[in-house]
């Protein structure tokens, strides 16, 4: 992996060449913005001339492939869904480049336009005040549920999003999910625990039928959009999107580990607001029935994070003693999942 | 004096805490020696707490055995198998290929959920001795 001076100097060749610059690319006001869970991202502004001086912000994305999400968050895919989301409706960022060379920029990296905003932490107090605020002045509470029907209302067969995998109607997308989660727990080694295994029978022998497929988001909370002037700027982290069920998203708005002690959705939303806006912009009715059951296959998938960031570690591949930590919110997760079957 | 294991690992844990983290510039370092802290902490409950929960947990499923015996009497081969290793292995861990035996079979059978009923408490026992070391 570059260390970070190696890394403007290499960002700056490969965007001369992309650019087609007259001279050097500067890379000005450079900074990392996450670390160690996911993906590297940097945020800096690319100025050049190509016979007009041009000043451009952009986001760069690193895979150093010690991801919590392994192999399943994959950069040439976000690529392919943002290249598809730019003829839709939905708030995203304009992506540039993917570069699948690990030669190139130190790791496999996508990047994309730096869109203004700023991205509260819900689970800090400062941001769960700059969402109560923002749900007062009521502007926010909409963007938010717009932005959400808007990629439930995307039409993703013709933008071509279907590279995704399309499940069958029926039942097949809950069982689609349950096996990826699956996989994510024996890649992770961890021994697991019969919670574990009762609560995947319980899912395996619920598993809902769904007749609409849309576009999800997979991780569709506050935290995860960036919000400019009070609307939604762009919807971030494009790494569990599914063809499937709209109402995995929908659940995922309603459940309470999204809310830090306040009864607004996802901390912003009013519930009720939510359902009227939501319904009638999208035509979908919500099914609270089905959102019960994604909560129970949420709690399955944060014990598979959680097993595959104690894996990491366990297994030499990422030294981050956070990572370390997560052995105890597996127990966590699971006794959610406990709580979740009714014991 | 000798201290104790786990007062070992707390006194660490709180020089961490205290002493170390705060005197690192670097936030992400910073971060490393407040997780160390932390994760000290769950290892000195757990060397605290261990040898009582596996005495309780060995009673606990004693007792489940005994009662799934009755329950799984006429199961199939593959329920019976798995029951029969968890109730020689004697721990939590072992109710898991059960579970999924039971599941196999049918989760609609009267048999089955008489046997999750009775399996399911000993989960609970057993997660909310987990929860103690690990919050």
């Amino acid at each position: 992996m570059t260390t970070d001076t190696d890394l403007v100097e290499t960002l700056s060749a490969y965007l001369a060449n992309r650019l087609g610059a007259d001279g050097p690319v500067a890379i000005e006001d450079m900074e990392r913005i996450a670390v160690g869970w996911s993906h590297e991202t940097w945020l800096f502004d690319a100025v050049w001339n190509d016979g007009e001086p041009r000043r451009q912000g952009m986001c760069l994305r690193r895979d150093p492939g010690n991801a919590l999400l392994r192999e399943m968050s994959d950069l040439e895919e976000q690529y392919r869904v943002l290249t598809c989301l730019a003829s839709t409706d939905v708030p995203a960022p304009k992506v540039f480049w993917f570069e699948p060379d690990p030669a190139v920029l130190g790791a496999p990296a996508l990047i994309m336009e730096k869109v203004p905003g700023e991205c509260p932490s819900p689970w800090r107090r400062a941001g769960r005040e700059y969402y109560a605020a923002a749900a007062e002045r009521g502007v926010l509470p909409e963007s938010f549920t717009d932005a959400l029907a808007a990629i439930h209302t995307a039409d993703w067969q013709g933008v071509g999003l279907d590279f995704l995998g399309v499940p069958a109607l029926g039942d097949d997308f809950a069982r689609r999910e349950i096996a990826k989660w699956q996989r994510l727990i024996e890649e992770s080694g961890h021994p697991g625990h019969p919670i574990l295994d009762d609560l995947i029978g319980w899912l395996d022998a619920n598993a809902p039928s769904t007749d609409r497929l849309t576009l999800v988001h997979g991780a569709y909370r506050t935290g995860n959009v960036l919000i400019h002037d009070d609307r939604v700027s762009a919807v971030l982290d494009w790494e569990l999107q599914v063809i499937g069920d709209p109402m995995y998203d929908v659940a995922y708005m309603l459940t309470e580990l999204n809310r830090e002690g306040t009864d607004l959705l996802s901390n912003v939303v009013p519930r009720d607001l939510f359902f009227e806006r939501y319904q009638t912009t999208t035509g979908i009715e919500i099914d609270e029935d089905r959102c019960r059951y994604y909560q129970l296959l949420y709690a399955m998938r944060s014990a598979a994070f959680w097993m595959s960031a104690a894996g990491l570690y366990a297994d030499g591949r990422n030294n981050d003693l956070r990572l370390a930590r997560t052995e105890w919110s597996v127990t966590v997760a699971l006794e959610r999942a406990a709580q979740e079957l009714g014991y | 004096m000798t201290l104790p294991v786990h007062e070992q690992l707390r006194r660490l844990a709180d020089t961490l805490r205290n002493d170390v983290g705060p005197a690192v510039a670097d936030e992400y370092t910073r971060t490393q020696a407040f997780m160390s802290s932390v994760i000290l902490q769950r290892l000195a409950a757990q060397v605290e707490h261990g040898p009582r929960h596996s005495s309780t947990e060995a009673a606990h499923t004693a007792t489940l055995h005994s009662a799934l015996a009755g329950v799984l009497a006429a199961a199939p081969p593959d329920v019976a198998q798995a029951r029969a290793e968890a109730a020689a292995a004697g721990t939590v861990a072992s109710l898991g290929p059960l579970i999924r035996a039971l599941y196999g079979w049918g989760s609609d059978r009267a048999e089955v959920q008489q046997a999750l009923e009775a399996i399911r408490p000993v989960l609970r026992a057993d997660i909310d001795r987990r929860m103690e070391i690990a919050t």
